[in-house]
Order: structure tokens, then sequence, then C-alpha cells
């Protein structure tokens, strides 16, 4: 069973491979997309994939970059460690000139030594765990914000709203505790107070003693760093508790079932999100081609897989050449390129300059972006 | 906030908790008084009372609308629907235990529970649904201590409910056949009182009190989940020793008392909110070892 498996997946590469190899010709340029396209998470890998063929078509539409057309040539991670490893010496093998894709963290990582090795220069656009910064050998480029960069947005909020006085709440899980602890380390930098850092129990309905422990604090603003379903009651209690001032959730707690479960308790939550179309203007007209070349709404991660491509034609016609480590110093060398997603510039970890997480805010049980 | 504003909010927070815990508690005692069963399917109960809550409200709102007209009716509705559920659990699952040893029927219980919440997770699958109903805020500003109307008339409620059952209990010929089995099952049968009969009478009240619980608690926290009944059972199961299992009256003074000393807890400086639930089962722990008995439980003497 498993072996007939290996031998018709096998089958189907080779196949595919002739077929490319029909359509290639030595005058294209050969780019690869390494996003998961069977598994749990394939309707994201798919739409992923249908941006950055889009983004190419429209390239070759304009000329093509440096006179060449872009072929495509996808190779599928499945979110699966070694299926994207798999995947990855394949798009080597066959000679890509560059890489653009990488949705789940884990399954990328280890591709990234892969394509490190080969000199092949990278851009990810959807996976943004902190550890890619660790294993990057450089040639790889981070356009999805990381953990830190939600702290910076979330900071500048509350500086514009002239907070002092601020209390964090968390649960105590990985991913929201990072956060809170970012979150307090950053604003008591500034030289601003944390009145309150408080943890609560996953799955507790009742949260008044948080309530009474926070507002006896006075705090400018709560900043709920975990998820949206605990988040939801814990803001109603808030609310019904007679806290009025400013509440803000991390991305998260960016769900609309937030918004259900809060009801109007939820009003003017702000809510910290990555760049989905739905909240760009600069959108626009990307979000009707999408719609009317695939026939459905674009997910969470096409808009930054779409400037992912668009950012990498850009870095070759910068380059001059089709040369891996010219494209990669191109692609470190970026400045304020303008993406539907937000300008990019990069560090020198190779990450993001400027974060570009959106800010949302709660209006008649709606989420949308905040002017 | 002051010392005493924070005290009176919290006293007010505790009572709301505690009646919620004290409803459920009752159903605890009530059964285990009658046929000596922990029953710990009975925070599922709860939180089976809160879905079906869901269900009918979600159909009557588009009728009698989502205020309190409608969270009457599908209170009652579930109460009854809920409670004849508990009926059924007990003849299918308890009756046929009653002569085996007691550890057996007490691990059928620990399955019904997993049956139940399993079940729930199943249909729903395992997401937080948002309660249809979205009452107002308003309520009385004293300063710092805001107490809303909801949540008076959720308290309110919860206490007629404990005051009906223990008029029924106390005053009515039903309620005599109830204590009248706590004390002697044999001598009640000779005396030609239906035994049967008034236990699924005992399940059926205990069940649908806890089923009453959960949708307030629906209506209150505005979220409902296959999961909820879990802790609220443990912190209820709690209340009962603390009252003194087996008594009514100390279930309620139980539930009360613990949603109080958990207010009041979680705002002793330098221990978190976190340390909540440490806090309840740590009572538990002491209570049992000094005082098994609990508040107004006697040791077999008369129960119920």
């Amino acid at each position: 069973m498993k072996k007939s498996l290996l031998l018709s997946s096998l089958g189907g590469a080779l196949a595919g491979l002739l077929v490319l190899g029909n359509v290639a010709t030595s005058a294209d340029l050969k780019i690869g997309i390494m996003v998961p396209t069977t598994g749990s998470e394939a309707t994201y890998g798919k739409d992923m994939e249908n941006a950055i063929n889009l983004a190419a078509a429209e390239i070759n539409k304009a000329g093509g970059v440096l006179g060449q057309k872009i072929v495509t040539m996808t190779g599928d991670a499945a979110c699966d460690p070694q299926q994207a490893t798999s995947a990855a010496s394949k798009l080597v093998s066959a000679d890509v000139t560059a890489v653009v894709g990488g949705y789940c963290s884990g399954a990328t990582m280890p591709t990234m030594k892969i394509y490190g090795d080969a000199g092949i220069p990278m851009v990810i656009p959807a996976a943004n765990s902190t550890k890619l910064i660790d294993i990057n050998q450089g040639n790889a480029f981070q356009i999805n914000s990381t953990g830190f960069d939600q702290v910076k947005t979330a900071v500048s909020l509350f500086e514009a709203k002239g907070i002092n006085k601020l209390a964090i709440v968390h649960q105590g899980d990985g991913y929201s505790e990072d956060l809170a602890k970012l979150t307090r380390e950053k604003w008591t930098a500034m030289g601003k107070e944390v009145v309150a850092y408080e943890v609560v129990n996953k799955g507790e309905q009742d949260q008044s003693a948080l309530v009474t422990r926070v507002k006896s604090k006075a705090p400018d603003a709560v900043f709920w760093t975990a998820y949206y379903a605990d988040g939801a009651m814990v803001i109603k209690q808030l609310r019904q508790g007679g806290y009025r001032n400013l509440i803000a959730v991390g991305d998260g707690s960016n769900s609309p079932k937030l918004l259900e479960i809060a009801g109007k308790a939820a009003e003017g939550v702000y809510c910290f999100s990555n760049p989905t179309v739905e909240y760009l203007p600069a959108a626009k007209s990307f979000h009707a081609n999408y719609k009317a070349t695939y026939k459905q709404d674009p997910d969470a991660y096409a808009a930054l897989s779409y400037d992912g491509m668009k950012l990498m034609a850009d870095a070759i016609t910068r380059a001059g050449s089709t040369d891996k480590a010219a494209i990669i110093k191109a692609l470190a060398a970026t400045k304020e390129f303008t993406g539907i997603a937000g300008p990019i510039s990069f560090t020198d970890k190779n990450t993001l300059a400027r974060s570009n997480f959106v800010i949302l805010v709660a209006k008649d049980g709606k989420w949308i972006l905040n002017k | 906030m002051s010392i005493q504003d924070i005290l009176l909010q919290q006293l007010a927070n505790g009572l709301i908790l505690g009646s919620f815990y004290a409803l459920v508690a009752l159903g605890y005692t009530m059964v285990y008084g009658i046929i000596k069963l922990l029953n710990f399917a009975h925070g599922d109960l709860y939180m089976l009372g809160s879905f079906v809550g869901f269900i009918i409200l979600s159909f009557l709102s588009t009728y009698i609308g989502d205020g309190w007209a409608g969270i009457l009716c599908s209170m009652v509705l579930s109460m009854i629907a809920v409670g004849l559920l508990g009926v059924l659990i007990q003849r299918i699952a308890y009756v046929p235990m009653l002569s085996a040893p007691r550890l057996s029927i007490l691990i059928t219980a620990l399955a019904v529970s997993m049956v139940l919440y399993n079940g729930v997770m199943a249909l729903t699958d395992g997401q937080y649904l948002a309660f249809p109903t979205d009452l107002s805020y308003e309520g009385f500003d004293l300063g710092n201590v805001f107490i809303t109307n909801t949540q008076i008339i959720l308290v309110g409620a919860s206490f007629i409910l404990m005051i009906v059952l223990y008029l029924f209990v106390h005053k009515t010929l039903y309620g005599k056949a109830m204590r009248a089995i706590a004390i002697d099952q044999d001598a009640c049968r000779l005396m030609g009182i239906n035994v049967n009969k008034i236990i699924a009478l005992t399940f059926f009240i205990g069940t649908s009190l806890a089923a009453a619980a959960g949708i307030m608690a629906g209506t209150y926290y505005g979220s409902i989940h296959f999961f909820m009944g879990f802790v609220i059972g443990l912190k209820a199961f709690t209340a009962a020793v603390i009252g003194g299992i087996g008594s009514i009256p100390g279930a309620m003074l139980g539930g009360l008392l613990l949603g109080l000393l958990e207010s009041f807890g979680t705002q002793i400086p330098f221990i978190g909110t976190e340390w909540k639930d440490v806090f309840s089962f740590s009572i538990l722990i002491l209570l049992l070892v000094f005082k098994p008995t609990g508040i107004l439980g006697k040791t077999e003497i008369e129960r119920m």
C-alpha cells in the first residue's frame, strides 16, 4: 500500500516535471512556490499559491522580469517537516532561481537549510516563528510580522491614545504569555506603568475576580493577549463590571466569534491583526482580480504571498541578473518596497523593519480598520 | 477603589457565583442524600441545560424576543427537558447498579459524564457558542461598585428556586417521602411508598436545578461550551461537602459560602486570580480533614 502510494506520487512528480519541462524554455525564469497544498492547511496553501501565481501572471503580462517570463512550480510542503524537505529538494534539483513560500513554521524550518546550502533566495510570506530568525543563513526574508512586531503595534496604539497605566492579562500559555511579557518589558522600558499583570485560567467562565482586581488599579487600558473565546467573556464582564476605558486584544482574539459572544460589550474594542485583504485599502484591485480569476475571496495570507512574488521580481530586476547571490543582495537592500500589505524594508536579521500589523476596531458587531 | 469598595463589589460577585454553585450543589446533595450516589455527571447536566436552553431560546427569540420573557420560557422548558433526561439516565445507568458495590455506580457516573460531554463536543465540534441574548448593563453605580440589574435578577431567581425547593421538601407529602427514603428505604417500602418513583422525582428536581443554573450562566457569561460543566461540577461538589453532603440547606449555604470565599480569596494581594481554583480545592481538603461532615451535616442522623 505504502509502496504503491510512493510509486504513484513519484510518478506524479515525474509527470509534473515532464509537463514543466515542456513548458519551460531555457529563457524562462523558474520560481518555486512552497506551500501546503494537501493536508489540514491545504486551504491556506492553495490560497497562497493562487495569489503568487496571480502576481506572476501580472508580471508576465507587463513584460516579465529582465525580459524573461516567470514560470512557477509548486512543491507541496503539506505542513509536515518531512514532506517539506522532499518538496524543497525537488525544487532545488529542478534548478529554480528563487523560492516564494513557507506557511507552517515547523515545516519551513528544515527547508531553510536546503535552500540556504543551495544559496537560493527565498521570500517567506506567512511563517513567522521567531525561531526562523536564528536558523536563517541570510538567503531567506520574512515579510510577515513576528511576535515582536505585534508588541510594537500595540505600544504605538497605547501611546497614540495617551495611555499611561496599562493592565495586561494573559492565560499562561506560551503564546499569550510571550506577548504579555514582551509588551510589559517594552512599556516599562518607555518609563510607563504596568499597574496590573494578571493571569486567568483557561476555560474559566467567571472573571469577576479579575474584573475587580483590574478595576481597583484604575488602568487607562486593558490588553488581553490570549484567545477569543475567553477574551469575549473577559470583555463582557469588564464592561458589566463598569470598566469604561480602552480595551485591546491580541491577534489570537482576531475572530468574528469574539464580537458575537461579547455582543455590545465589544463595541470599540481594538484588535491587532495580520494584514488580511479585507482591511487593506491598497488591496482593492488585487481582491477584484483574485475573485475574477479564482471565483473565491482571498484568504488570510493572500496579500502577503502576492507581495512576496512582486518583491522577488522587483529584487531580480534591481539585481539586473538572475545570479542568486546578486538577488539575495538586492533583497537585503530593499528600501520601502510598496506592497499591498504595507511597505517592506528589512532589518539586518532579514525580518520586517516595520511591523505590518494593522489595528482593527469593533464597530456595529464587525471588525473594521482603525483610522 | 478603596478596600471597602473592593469588599462590597466582591460581596456582590460572590453572591452571584455562589448562587450558581448552590443550585448545582443542591442536585448533588439530593441525589447523595437519597441513594448515596455522588453523581459526577451532574456538572454535565448543568452544561446540557445551557445547550438545551440555547436551542430553545434561539427558536423562541423570533417569536417572543431574546429578553427576559424568552429567557424565562426557555429556562422552564429546558428545566423540564433536562430533568426528564436526568430521570432517563437514572433509569438506564443507575437503577441497574443500585444493588451492585458502591464503587461500580460511582464509575458508572463518571462514564455517564464522559458520554455527555464527549457527545456534546462531537455535536458542536468543540466550538464556543454565543448565547443568543445580550442583556443591557444598566444597574446601580455606587461610585466604584457596580451591580447590574441582570445580576440582581439572577441572584433573585436562584433564591426563589431554593426557597420553593425547601418548601417542597418540608411541606409536601412528596417531600416527606423523600426525607423518609433518605432515612430507610426498606421501611418506606413497607409503608407503601413508591420508592422508585420518589427517587426518579429527586433526580428530576436535582437535574432541573442544574439546568436552571446552566441557562443563567449562559445568559450571564454569554458563551457556552461542552466543557463548562467540569469545573463547576467539582466546585458544586466542594460546596455540597462544605455544607454537609446530603443536607439541602447545607448545599445552599455551602454554595454561597464557597462563592464568597473565592471572591474574597482572589483579592488577597500577591495571590493572583489564577489561584482561584487552588483556593477552593484547598478548602475542600482542609474541610475533609478537619470536619468531614461539613457545616450542617450530622453523622448519620437525618439526611436531606
